[in-house]
């Protein structure tokens, strides 16, 4: 945290002098103060990515490797527990419904769930613990044995190659990820619908498609977009700015987690504000 | 600009006429309230072999850090190749970082990649592009000079720690810098490896005609390598000389370090 004060102070020349003596005023051990200096450092943090995002050089390949790891590497897991969501969601929902004789809506009342809140708010949590967890870690390592160090000694910009690409491609692949496990889910719930009953492929998906509409899919799709922006910026910048000592890995990949999953609620309860505000 | 003419002698018993490659004047670093650095002076010829000895914690590193650019010094002056980097632009900054290679303690090598992705970055991230053949040649070449030609598809956690720091060094090398800076490179190993690394300075020194600062706590590998030494006690330089000079000091303490 101290490091990333340091750096946006060191560009401005005549600032300079005072970065000792305001860090260490600063530096406080209060609760309030920490959080204060806390949010004030992930802002330059993310002030720093909007720069540099636009300045070339671009990295690439590493923004495409990135994306098959962050993305493709998820796959499987997300499948699985978008499938099992959907299917509990499912068999859970079913007595209630039938007790007012309105089992036939059970369909689109799944599929409303899922493609609202569930599916995205679920898999960004996913998300946050597989790859917010993975990078806060693996950055915080690099920092530990000077990886990166070596890396601006190999005249590349380090939180170009590694913040950079990998807050893009935590965006990018969180809103794909999305979609697949809602189909997933979806698909989930027809199983668990034709456990008791038998229902065809064609009417259950035709009966979600037809009452599915616009304003369920956009504001949906567009909040996991943030979800992804925020859990790769800050398990970015939890592992850059870990402190030196393998108990700041392990310090770096726990706050990651905790901070993103937080940011996906707080996330959520805006997106969700905004769109009822627009809908009304 | 800064030239000062001067002879030394290397280690393979040549004499080099040369330039002063880095100066420091009054060089001060500090972080917050801790005064690490106070008053370094110092200079390096090029062709030579600097060692800087001192207890832990003295700012060795951070004073190497501050020649490569890792870190910005807080007052003084640091000039590379006579130029003082205060009046450079960034840009040209960065074209003189480029004559200069660091060879980390731990190796610093990228864990998410093999050997030779490793070799293959620095030379990636050249100003000037190399051709996919060109690339494999100097892979191959800088492989051979680290005798490491075999672990050419390995991850760096199948390494030890000598090989690490020797391929550490070949990925520095590879882009033949006109400085190298060494930090603590026998750390943390058997003498006997710790031996290879230093003649392994040594061969640079002769083949790569580098001009090199070398870190060390290792007696042996500063006996070896130094064609200078430098003491460096509360953040200024306390004692100069040649090995075999410094071992003989008047000064307890600094004899403390040769004994």
């Amino acid at each position: 945290m101290e490091k990333i004060i340091l750096e946006h102070f060191q560009n401005k020349k005549q600032e300079a002098e005072i970065i000792p003596k305001s860090v260490s005023v600063i530096i406080s051990n209060t609760v309030v103060d920490k959080f204060f200096l806390e949010v004030y450092s992930l802002t330059i943090f993310t002030a720093r990515f909007f720069r540099e995002v636009v300045k070339p050089p671009y990295e690439f390949n590493e923004l495409m490797k990135q994306s098959f790891l962050i993305g493709y590497k998820s796959l499987s897991l997300v499948a699985v527990t978008s499938f099992i969501i959907g299917l509990v969601l499912t068999v859970q929902s079913r007595p209630t419904l039938a007790k007012f004789g309105a089992e036939s809506l059970l369909p689109v009342m799944v599929a409303i769930s899922i493609i609202r809140e569930i599916g995205p708010v679920i898999t960004a949590l996913i998300f946050a613990g597989k790859v917010g967890s993975g990078i806060g870690a693996e950055l915080a390592s690099m920092n530990v044995t000077e990886q990166i160090d070596a890396m601006q000694v190999s005249h590349t910009n380090p939180f170009k190659y590694l913040v950079v690409t990998r807050v893009l491609s935590a965006t990018i692949m969180l809103p794909v990820l999305v979609v697949f496990s809602d189909a997933v889910g979806l698909f989930g719930s027809y199983i668990a619908v034709n456990l008791k009953g038998n229902v065809s492929y064609y009417l259950f998906f035709s009966q979600i498609f037809q009452s599915l509409e616009f304003k369920d899919l956009f504001p949906a799709l567009i909040k996991t977009f943030f979800f992804g922006f925020a859990i790769g910026l800050i398990g970015c910048y939890k592992g850059y700015n870990s402190n030196k000592g393998t108990e700041g890995v392990g310090k770096a990949a726990n706050s990651a987690v905790v901070f993103a999953s937080l940011m996906v609620f707080i996330i959520d309860m805006i997106a969700v504000q905004i769109t009822s505000l627009i809908q009304n | 600009m800064t030239t000062e003419t001067s002879t030394i002698e290397t280690k393979d018993d040549t004499k080099q006429t040369g330039l002063v490659v880095v100066e420091m004047q009054h060089l001060k670093k500090s972080f917050g309230d801790k005064e690490v650095l106070l008053d370094i002076n110092l200079v390096m010829n090029k062709g030579e072999n600097l060692v800087i000895l001192g207890k832990s914690g003295t700012g060795k590193s951070v004073l190497i850090k501050c020649i490569v650019g890792l870190m910005e010094i807080d007052d003084g002056k640091l000039l590379l190749f006579g130029q003082d980097i205060s009046e450079l632009k960034a840009k040209e900054l960065t074209e003189l970082h480029r004559k200069i290679g660091f060879l980390f303690q731990s190796g610093a090598l990228y864990d998410s990649m093999t050997v030779r992705e490793n070799l293959e970055f620095p030379l990636r991230r050249q100003v000037t592009k190399v051709s996919k053949k060109e690339m494999d040649e100097l892979v191959k070449e800088a492989l051979e000079n680290v005798g490491l030609s075999d672990t050419i598809d390995m991850t760096p956690s199948e390494l030890s720690g000598g090989m690490r720091k020797r391929l550490g060094l070949a990925r520095t090398l590879i882009l033949k810098p006109e400085i190298m800076l060494y930090d603590e490179p026998s750390t943390g190993l058997d003498p006997i490896t710790s031996k290879e690394i230093s003649n392994l300075i040594l061969e640079v020194q002769k083949n790569y005609h580098t001009s090199s600062i070398i870190i060390t706590h290792d007696r042996e590998c500063a006996k070896l390598t130094a064609n200078r030494v430098i003491v460096i006690k509360d953040g200024v330089c306390a004692a100069e000389g040649s090995y075999a000079e410094l071992e003989k000091s008047d000064d307890p303490w600094v004899r403390s370090f040769f004994e």
